[in-house]
């Protein structure tokens, strides 16, 4: 199985996940806990696209693309856009031990990709920035 | 995505309804201002109905818990459905709330 979706860099595209993971969810039977985390970590990944790729005032698409793996058994997601290089894997974690009152209210996109995704690779090719990551359905 | 405000024995009750979204956040947030401005405050969070949080979501759950905490208020989150749950525990946000 393969499928792609090409975004807009607009934050009202985001809902279009929704549907792309509920169609993933009813061809490969996944629960609705899984769909839910594979949503949240997929909607971080694309608003930090939105959001530091290219400037706001700009109109600019990016793709994500999903294939599963066979042998695996593992979903495989790239996200690719043509913007500024920018490594999200770079970004310091927030401290999440921290109290309410000294948490940062912020920060926690990219941290959320990371525990969700089993592996998340970041690479800059051909002006690209790619990131691609795997989910082992379970 | 819908906020549901109301007053019931001194205690402020908020609902969420429907999926808490980069996209919806930002209205959600206008819609809880006047809760900015209580001091000392009960506030209940009925979470029974949210279907979906992603990080801009969890952003309303801390700046709301941070300002009921520095205002002698409190807030407590309730009837979390797992799913959403799990995203609260992935984040340290159940060490930090009260959730029950």
């Amino acid at each position: 199985m393969q499928k792609e979706l090409i975004f807009e860099n607009k934050i009202e595209q985001i809902p279009r996940l929704e549907a792309f993971v509920e169609e993933l969810s009813s061809e490969l039977n996944l629960s609705f806990a899984f769909a839910t985390s594979l949503n949240l970590a997929l909607e971080e990944a694309v608003v930090n696209v939105i959001e530091y790729a290219y400037p706001k005032t700009e109109e600019n698409d990016f793709s994500l693309s999903v294939m599963t793996v066979d042998e695996s058994g593992e979903l495989r997601f790239v996200l690719k856009d043509h913007g500024v290089p920018f490594n999200p894997l770079a970004v310091e974690e927030p401290d999440i031990t921290l109290s309410a009152e000294s948490r940062p209210v912020g920060g926690l996109g990219i941290m959320l990709v990371r525990k969700i995704m089993d592996s998340v690779e970041y690479k800059y090719e051909s002006k690209e920035n790619i990131l691609i990551m795997t989910k082992k359905i379970n | 995505m819908e906020t549901i405000i109301k007053e019931d024995n001194g205690c402020t009750i908020v609902s969420f309804v429907g999926r808490l979204d980069t996209t919806s956040a930002p209205t959600t947030e206008k819609e809880l201002k006047p809760l900015m401005d209580l001091t000392g405050a009960q506030v209940v969070i009925d979470c029974s109905r949210l279907t979906y949080i992603s990080s801009s979501g969890l952003r309303i759950f801390i700046t709301l818990q941070k300002h009921f905490m520095k205002t002698g208020g409190q807030m407590t989150v309730k009837s979390l459905l797992p799913e959403i749950k799990a995203i609260f525990d992935l984040t340290g946000f159940s060490n930090i709330l009260m959730i029950m």
